[in-house]
């Protein structure tokens, strides 16, 4: 009897074993959420209103299991914000309140463990964040710029070789006179160089070469800004945002097939990124004259002058025009329009504008004259293929195809007419 | 004879100098003569003094499309809204495909997933998600509400008027359906693609 009792319990005590051993395998794979699988689920349905550090149209996540008093609570929360809200929970209410009423999505079809992977997921981030990012570049400043040395250099060695050549004259004509004393010939008393006409009439001449040349170049440049550079309010990077961010230029730049100027973007614009990107994190950033700029800085300039507050993501104060320098230009008297440049034209942006994209503060590219223009519209051709601007020039069209010309120029259809510019 | 050449070198290097030693302050714009000619009395924009500027409250340009006239609030109405661009042509759609790929892809993605290069799924400089626009709750959404969401902004993302007007708006939007319904979109764009043909001959 006793036997069978042990050999019963030994048969029992195996299948007893197994089956606690499931019940304590299946409970630690409950309570060890999956943060790889929060991940993927907070990038699907999380992210376009929360991040873990900052602050976008809902709050930011690091913590939020500290904030919230019962973490059934948070997860009510989560799978139907307004539930929660009607049982009268002050955390809550205080919450949606804080965010101008704005109603969370509601998760119903999240289950508790699709939410606990989600917060270990933002727990996971928020060590990350804690010990991760703060490797700010400290990247050496940029090498002195050299053309002033340079010129410094070319200078003194002129100067060295004027000197040179002046005590090589002087041996020279004093080598002359011992022989000429040798050989017992007469020679005439030499004139002192400041009387000698020669040298005079030398001297006017070159002083009328250099002054006459100085004096044409100064007048073609007046008016001309090739390389103007001006130092703009905000330092905005066309290089950050166009280059590495491949931002179209006709994101901010709108207008410029739509009309005459390409306009500078209005603030609103700025904002639709900035809203959420408040910090600077690419690449070290240098003014022409080498000096540091801290871009984070920069990007709260343009807070400042539109009255935003990024820790609360609100517009809190009027906001001041940027008053941002003009660069490119043109006297009144001539007419440019963007539009047809861009659209009838279908010229690229760089072919004026210079690599825009690799100039962190931007300058004249073009010398703008009228001469540049002429030059450009002497030699391109115009692109008839899939534009209707040039429809009417079907008999430029026709005499191609009879092979009367071979292409045409944009001075062909009027593109040199004075009026073109000058109206 | 040599004496002269000597000169003449000497005065050469010592131009050569003068013109490298003449640098040029590449922050200040230079000198203009007859400022009158440059900056006319005549009533221009973007002439120092005069910038962006809305147009007068209640006009309509001509050839624009009229008016949106719901409010940001009124989203129901806008969900029910109907894309006045009728007959829309395969040309009219590479063009809203050209602007969604120019204002929308920077964040949407020009494969309209949401993963824009700005957002780079979730290593680019942008830290929200951008909505997915073929899956998702936003892959529901009317073309009205698209319209609406571009003309407003919503949550996140700003209002996109100031850069698209309206018929620009309403040719993204009619992309963005066409990529989501291609079988509806094709029908669409080729029956009015025959009609421009028999009008060209």
């Amino acid at each position: 009897m006793y036997r069978r009792v042990s050999i019963r319990l030994r048969k029992h005590f195996v299948s007893v074993f197994i089956l606690c051993a499931g019940l304590v395998l299946s409970t630690l794979t409950v309570s060890a959420a999956d943060p790889a699988a929060g991940k993927a689920l907070f990038q699907a349905n999380c992210a376009s209103c929360h991040n873990v550090h900052k602050k976008l149209t809902g709050p930011a996540l690091a913590g939020v299991e500290g904030r919230w008093a019962d973490k059934k609570l948070l997860h009510a929360w989560i799978k139907n914000s307004q539930k929660v809200l009607a049982t009268g929970d002050k955390y809550a209410n205080d919450l949606y309140l804080a965010y101008n009423k704005t109603a969370m999505t509601s998760f119903e079809s999240f289950t508790d463990a699709d939410i606990d992977n989600i917060l270990a997921y933002v727990a996971d981030e928020e060590k990350k964040g804690a010990a991760g990012p703060k490797v700010e570049g400290t990247a050496t400043a940029a090498a002195a710029d050299d053309s002033s040395s340079n010129s410094l250099i070319f200078g003194i060695v002129t100067l060295i070789l004027a000197v040179v050549a002046i005590i090589l004259m002087q041996i020279n004509s004093n080598l002359h006179k011992l022989a000429a004393d040798k050989t017992g010939d007469k020679v005439p008393e030499p004139v002192p160089f400041y009387r000698n006409k020669a040298y005079i009439a030398l001297v006017i001449v070159i002083l009328f070469m250099v002054g006459g040349y100085f004096t044409i170049q100064g007048a073609i440049g007046l008016g001309r800004q090739q390389d103007y550079m001006p130092e703009q309010p905000i330092f905005y990077s066309h290089k950050v945002h166009a280059g590495i961010n491949q931002i179209n230029c006709l994101y901010c730049h709108s207008s410029a097939e739509k009309g005459k100027v390409a306009m500078i973007p209005s603030e609103n614009v700025c904002m639709n990124c900035h809203k959420a990107i408040n910090e600077y994190t690419g690449p070290d950033l240098f003014t022409a004259e080498g000096k540091k700029v801290n871009g984070t800085a920069e990007i709260h300039k343009l807070y400042d002058a539109i009255g935003w507050d990024a820790s609360a993501q609100k517009y809190t104060k009027p906001g001041k025009p940027i008053e941002w320098v003009k660069i490119h230009n043109l006297p009144d008297h001539v007419y440019f329009n963007h539009s047809q440049h861009v659209v009838a034209g279908k010229v690229q942006c760089q072919t004026c504008h210079g690599p825009i994209q690799e100039m962190d503060e931007v300058h004249q590219f073009a010398d703008l004259s009228m001469g540049w223009c002429v030059n450009c519209h002497r030699t391109t051709k115009v692109q008839f293929a899939d534009n209707k601007y040039y429809s009417i020039f079907e008999k430029l069209h026709e005499d191609i195809k009879n092979k009367k010309i071979d292409s045409v120029t944009v001075e062909m259809v009027g593109g040199t007419e004075c009026q073109k510019c000058h109206y | 004879m040599k004496r002269t050449s000597n000169i003449l070198i000497v005065a050469a290097l010592a131009g050569g100098a003068l013109l490298a030693a003449c640098g040029k302050d590449h922050r200040k714009p230079g000198k203009i003569y007859m400022p009158d000619m440059y900056e006319s009395r005549a009533y221009e924009f973007y002439n120092g003094k005069l910038a962006n500027m809305k147009p007068v409250e209640g006009t309509v340009k001509r050839g624009e499309m009229l008016p949106y006239h719901l409010k940001e609030a009124d989203t129901a109405q806008a969900n029910a809204m109907k894309n006045p661009l009728v007959n829309l042509t395969a040309a009219d759609l590479a063009e809203g495909k050209r602007l969604f790929d120019i204002y929308c892809g920077i964040c949407h993605g020009q494969k309209l997933d949401g993963n824009g290069p700005l957002y780079n799924g979730g290593s680019g400089p942008y830290s929200a998600a951008p909505a997915n626009f073929l899956a998702g709750k936003v892959a529901a959404y009317s073309e009205g509400r698209i319209f609406h969401v571009i003309t407003y902004g919503f949550n996140m993302m700003g209002s996109y008027a100031s850069q698209l007007d309206r018929e620009q708006r309403w040719k993204v939007v009619a992309y963005i359906k066409s990529v989501q319904h291609p079988e509806t979109a094709v029908v669409a764009a080729a029956a009015p693609a025959a009609t421009a043909d028999s009008t060209a001959k």
